[in-house]
C-alpha cells in the first residue's frame, strides 16, 4: 500500500515566527500515525510538506517515527490551491492521501479538497475514526450538529483526520539519531499565484441568524436552536406561597418532579 | 561497546560548553535535552556574566543573544515604606568585553547549544534521561524515555539541572534538605523600550540590574528587577522552608513587591508576558555533591554551583565554567583510556584551581548569612531608619551624631551588639 | 500633605486591574502530556497537618479538598521541584520529569 501524508509546519506563535516553537498540528500527527498503521509492514508512507528549510525538522521527526520517504516542496506563502498543485505530482499513485483536518495556524482547510480535485480521487474529510480492518476502508465523518456519517472509501482517496483519531508514536532513540543527519529531499515549488485564496488568521465562523423578533425567550430559543415550538403559557398574579405551589404543580405535570412528592 | 564517547545530559550552559569542548577535541558527543529546544525548561533571575566564554568563543558578544548590557547595578534595601539604594553605573560595561547582560535563557541556551552543534556534537531534544546504566559499579551510559532508548557512553556528564536525578541516582548526593534550596518566581512584563529607557535612565542596549533585600513579604529571600529590551523581569527568590511555613503564595508576594512605592512607578502598566519559576540550589559549598564518580561527572546546577552571596548572584557563569572543565577532564580521561573516577580527577583539580570552587570556598558562609533572620528581618529596618534620621532635618532640634542614631536604631530593632559583631565578622570573612 | 499620604492616595486611586492566577499562568506555554508526571498519595496527605505544597507551589497545583484530601493538577507545572522538596511526608509526592518534549516551554525568562 502506498500512502502520502501532507504536513504543514507552522511557527506556533503566529506573531513571533521562530523554528524553536514550530511544529505540526495534532491532526497532522494523527494523519501520520493513521498512515503508518494502515500501511503496516511493507507499506510505503511518504510525508510531504510545503515550506522553507525550517520544516526539515518536522520531516526528520517523520523519518524517525517510520516514514519511508520525506519530501519538502520549497515554497512559502502559497495559497491552498497552489499547495495542492505542488503536492499532487508526489501524491499521484498513492492509495490514500492523509491530511490533518486543521493546521496549527488554522488556515482555510481547503488543501485536502483541492488535492482530491487535482488527483481525481474520492474524498472523506473531517474524520473522527478510521477502521483499518475493513475493506474497503470504513471511516466515520463528523457532520454538523453532532451527527456522524459512516463511509466506505474507495481508492484512491484523500482523507483528512481530526487530532483525536490517533496519537503519533514516539520515535526510538537510534531512529532519532539517524534521522538527525538524514538528507531531506527538496523539490522546487511553484511561485505564489496572485489570484489564489488569501489565508487569514483563524476566526470562528459566525452563525447567521434572522434579526431579533418576538420576546427574549424566543430569542434565546432561536440562539439555542431549540425549535420553533411557540412559547405557551399564561400570566398569573399570585402571592409567593401560591406562586411556588403553582410552579411545583406545573413541574409535576410536565414530569420534572415525581407525582408523589409531598 | 559504547555508542558514543560521551553523553552529556542537559543542553543548558554547563552541558553545551562541555559538549563543545569534547567535540572540538575530536570526540563523539551526544547532547541530550528533555525540552523541545535548549533553554525551554530553564529560568533564572536574568543576568549572565559571560567572560568565561572568552576562551571558548572569542568575541562571543558579536552574536550572543542578549537583551541589554548591564551598565547600572543597584542594590536596594526595602522596608514597608522606605527604600535605600546604592546605585552604580559604568559606561565601560556597555562596550566590549562587557560585564553582565540580561538575556532570556531560551535564547541564550539555544545559542550555546548551536555552538556545540557547530563543533560537531549531536543535539537530541525532547528526550529525557531517566536513569544511569551501570556495569560493575561503573556508569556506562544513560536510559532515556524513548523506545529502545538506552545510550552507552564511556563518560556521562550530568548537567541535568538542580533536581539532578542522575547525580542522585549515582549516589553522589548526601541527604537532600529543603533548607538548601530557594525558589525563584518571576513575571516578565511587557513595556515599550522607550518607556523602559526613560524610567531606568538608560539608552540603546544599556540595562539595569536591581537586587533587593526585603520586599518578599517577610519570607526569607530577596527580590530583583531587571531590564530586558522591551520587557522587565520582576520577581523574588524565596527560601523553601520559610515560604512553606507562612500564608502568602509566591504570586501574592510578587504582587506586593510590584505595589511597593519604590517599585510601582517602575513596573506600572507592564503586561505579564510570561510567568515562570525554578528552584535554585542556594547553599553553595555546603550542599555540593561529589563531583566525580566512575564514568560520571556532575556540572552546573546539578552540582549546586549557583553562587547566592547577596551582593553577588551568579550561576550561569559557574555552569559554563564547570562545563568547560568537565569537558576538558573527560577528554583527558578518554585520551588516557581511563574513564574511572581516578582518570576523571582532572575535573575537580580544575574546579579547585579556578573561581568555581575558590569563590564558593571563600563565600561559603555568605548564603547562610544573607538568608539569616537578622539580615532578613532586622537589619533592613535598622539601616533604613538610621539613614532616614541621618537625612531628616528635625529643627529646632540639633543634628544628632551618626553613632548615636545607629546605636539607638540598633537597640530599637533589638539587635545585640555581639550578634552584630559576629555577622560583621562573617561578612568581612566572606566579602572582605 | 505628607509623602506617606501621597503614597496612600496614589495606591488607592491607582488602577491595579484585578488579575486572576489563571490569567497569570495562562501567559506561560505548556505542551501537556497525557501521563501525569506528579502523583500524590492522598492517603498520606489526609494526615498531614502542615501541607507545605499548597502555599509553596508557584503553579498552584495543589488544592485542599473539603473532605481533607489534596487535589492536584500536573498540567501547568513549571517542573521546578518545590513540591517534593518542601513535602515532609515520605511517599506523598512522586515526582518525575514529563515525557521528553512535553511540559512547560519557557520563552521570555
Amino acid at each position: 500500500m502506498r500512502i502520502t501524508v501532507c504536513w504543514k509546519w507552522v511557527a506556533v506563535d503566529g506573531a513571533d515566527p521562530d523554528d524553536r516553537w514550530a511544529g505540526v498540528s495534532p491532526a497532522d500527527e494523527a494523519a501520520l500515525e493513521t498512515a503508518l498503521t494502515l500501511a503496516g509492514n511493507g507499506g510505503e508512507v511518504t510525508v510531504v510538506t510545503v515550506g522553507a528549510t525550517g520544516s526539515d525538522a518536522g520531516l526528520r521527526r517523520a523519518t524517525a517515527v517510520g516514514a519511508t520517504h520525506v519530501i519538502r516542496v520549497d515554497g512559502e506563502g502559497l495559497g491552498a490551491r497552489d499547495v495542492a498543485r505542488a503536492i499532487a505530482p508526489i501524491a499521484r499513485g498513492s492509495d490514500y492521501v492523509l491530511c490533518g483536518d486543521y493546521s496549527l495556524d488554522r488556515g482555510t482547510g481547503a488543501v485536502p479538497a483541492y488535492l482530491a480535485a487535482e488527483l481525481g480521487a474520492a474524498q472523506a474529510l473531517g474524520l473522527v475514526g478510521v477502521d483499518r480492518t475493513r475493506v474497503p476502508l470504513r471511516v466515520v465523518r463528523r457532520l454538523d450538529g453532532g451527527r456522524r456519517e459512516i463511509l466506505d472509501v474507495p481508492t484512491p482517496a484523500v482523507l483528512s483526520v481530526e487530532g483525536a483519531v490517533a496519537r503519533l508514536r514516539r520515535a526510538g532513540l537510534a531512529e532519532t539519531l539517524s534521522a538527525s543527519t538524514a538528507t531531506i529531499e527538496v523539490v522546487a515549488g511553484p511561485r505564489p499565484a496572485e489570484h489564489d485564496v488569501v489565508v487569514t488568521p483563524y476566526r470562528p465562523r459566525a452563525r447567521m441568524l434572522p434579526p431579533p423578533s418576538g420576546g427574549t425567550l424566543a430569542r434565546v430559543r432561536d440562539i439555542l436552536d431549540i425549535g420553533a415550538a411557540p412559547a405557551h403559557g399564561d400570566a398569573v398574579t399570585l402571592d409567593p406561597p401560591e406562586a411556588a405551589q403553582r410552579i411545583i404543580d406545573q413541574l409535576r405535570e410536565w414530569r420534572y418532579l415525581p407525582r408523589d412528592t409531598a | 561497546m559504547a555508542d558514543v564517547d560521551v553523553v552529556v545530559v542537559g543542553a543548558g550552559p554547563a552541558g553545551s560548553t562541555a559538549a563543545t569542548v569534547l567535540a572540538r577535541a575530536g570526540h563523539s558527543v551526544i547532547l541530550l535535552e528533555r525540552g523541545p529546544f535548549p533553554g525551554s525548561k530553564n529560568m533564572y533571575g536574568g543576568v549572565v556574566y559571560p567572560r568565561i566564554l572568552d576562551q571558548l568563543h572569542p568575541e562571543w558578544w558579536e552574536d550572543a543573544p542578549i537583551q541589554r548590557w548591564v551598565t547600572r547595578r543597584s542594590t536596594m534595601v526595602l522596608t514597608d515604606d522606605q527604600a535605600l539604594t546604592v546605585d552604580f553605573r559604568s559606561e565601560k560595561w556597555g562596550r566590549p568585553p562587557y560585564n553582565g547582560a540580561t538575556a532570556f535563557r531560551p535564547d541564550w541556551d539555544s545559542w550555546l547549544a548551536s555552538k556545540a552543534q557547530a563543533a560537531g556534537a549531536t543535539l537530541v531534544c525532547s528526550t529525557t534521561a531517566t536513569g544511569l546504566l551501570r556495569e560493575r559499579g561503573r556508569v556506562v551510559g544513560v536510559t532515556t524515555d524513548r523506545p529502545e532508548g538506552d545510550l552507552r557512553a564511556d563518560v556521562v556528564i550530568a548537567c541535568d539541572g538542580v533536581n539532578s536525578f542522575l547525580a542522585k541516582d549515582a549516589g553522589l548526593y548526601g541527604e537532600v534538605d529543603a533548607a538548601n534550596y530557594t525558589v525563584g518566581v518571576k513575571e516578565t512584563l511587557g513595556l515599550p523600550k522607550e518607556v523602559i529607557d526613560e524610567r531606568f535612565a538608560v539608552r540603546g542596549r544599556e540595562g539595569v540590574d536591581i537586587e533587593i533585600l526585603g520586599g518578599t513579604g517577610g519570607v526569607n529571600g530577596g527580590a530583583f528587577l531587571y531590564t530586558n529590551f522591551d520587557t522587565l523581569a520582576v520577581g523574588c527568590v524565596l527560601k523553601l522552608p520559610a515560604l512553606a511555613a507562612q500564608e502568602l503564595r509566591p504570586e501574592a508576594i510578587i504582587a506586593g513587591l510590584k505595589r511597593h512605592p519604590a517599585i510601582a512607578p517602575l513596573v506600572e502598566g507592564g503586561d505579564v508576558a510570561e510567568y515562570s519559576a525554578h528552584v535554585i540550589p542556594e547553599a553553595g559549598l555546603a550542599m555540593m555533591p561529589k563531583m566525580t564518580g566512575d564514568g560520571i561527572l556532575v556540572a552546573g546546577d546539578a552540582a549546586a554551583m549557583c553562587l547566592a552571596a547577596g551582593i553577588w548572584l551568579e550561576g550561569v557563569n559557574f555552569a559554563m565554567a564547570s562545563g568547560i572543565y568537565a569537558g576538558e577532564a573527560a577528554a583527558e580521561a578518554l585520551a588516557a583510556g581511563d574513564p574511572s573516577a581516578a582518570g576523571l580527577a582532572g575535573y575537580e583539580r580544575r574546579l579547585e584551581d579556578t573561581f568555581v570552587l575558590r569563590d564558593h570556598r571563600k563565600l561559603r558562609r555568605a548564603p547562610g548569612l544573607v538568608l539569616s533572620d537578622r539580615v532578613q528581618h532586622l537589619y533592613p529596618e535598622m539601616i533604613a531608619n538610621t539613614v532616614e534620621r541621618m537625612f531628616r532635618v528635625d529643627n529646632p532640634a540639633p543634628k544628632p551624631g551618626l553613632r548615636a542614631i545607629f546605636n539607638s536604631e540598633r537597640k530599637r530593632a533589638g539587635i545585640k551588639l555581639a550578634d552584630l559583631a559576629r555577622d560583621a565578622r562573617d561578612g568581612l570573612r566572606s566579602f572582605g | 500633605m505628607t509623602w506617606k499620604d501621597v503614597v496612600e492616595t496614589t495606591r488607592e486611586t491607582e488602577q491595579w486591574p484585578e488579575r486572576s492566577f489563571e490569567d497569570l499562568i495562562g501567559s506561560t506555554r505548556f505542551d501537556v502530556h497525557e501521563r501525569a508526571h506528579i502523583v500524590v498519595d492522598d492517603t498520606v496527605c489526609r494526615d498531614c497537618p502542615s501541607r507545605e505544597c499548597i502555599v509553596a507551589c508557584p503553579a498552584k497545583l495543589f488544592v485542599p479538598t473539603s473532605d481533607g484530601g489534596i487535589l492536584f493538577n500536573y498540567e501547568q507545572c513549571f517542573e521546578c521541584g518545590t513540591c517534593y522538596l518542601v513535602c515532609n511526608n515520605e511517599g506523598a509526592i512522586t515526582w518525575t520529569y514529563p515525557e521528553g518534549g512535553h511540559g512547560v516551554v519557557f520563552k521570555l525568562t
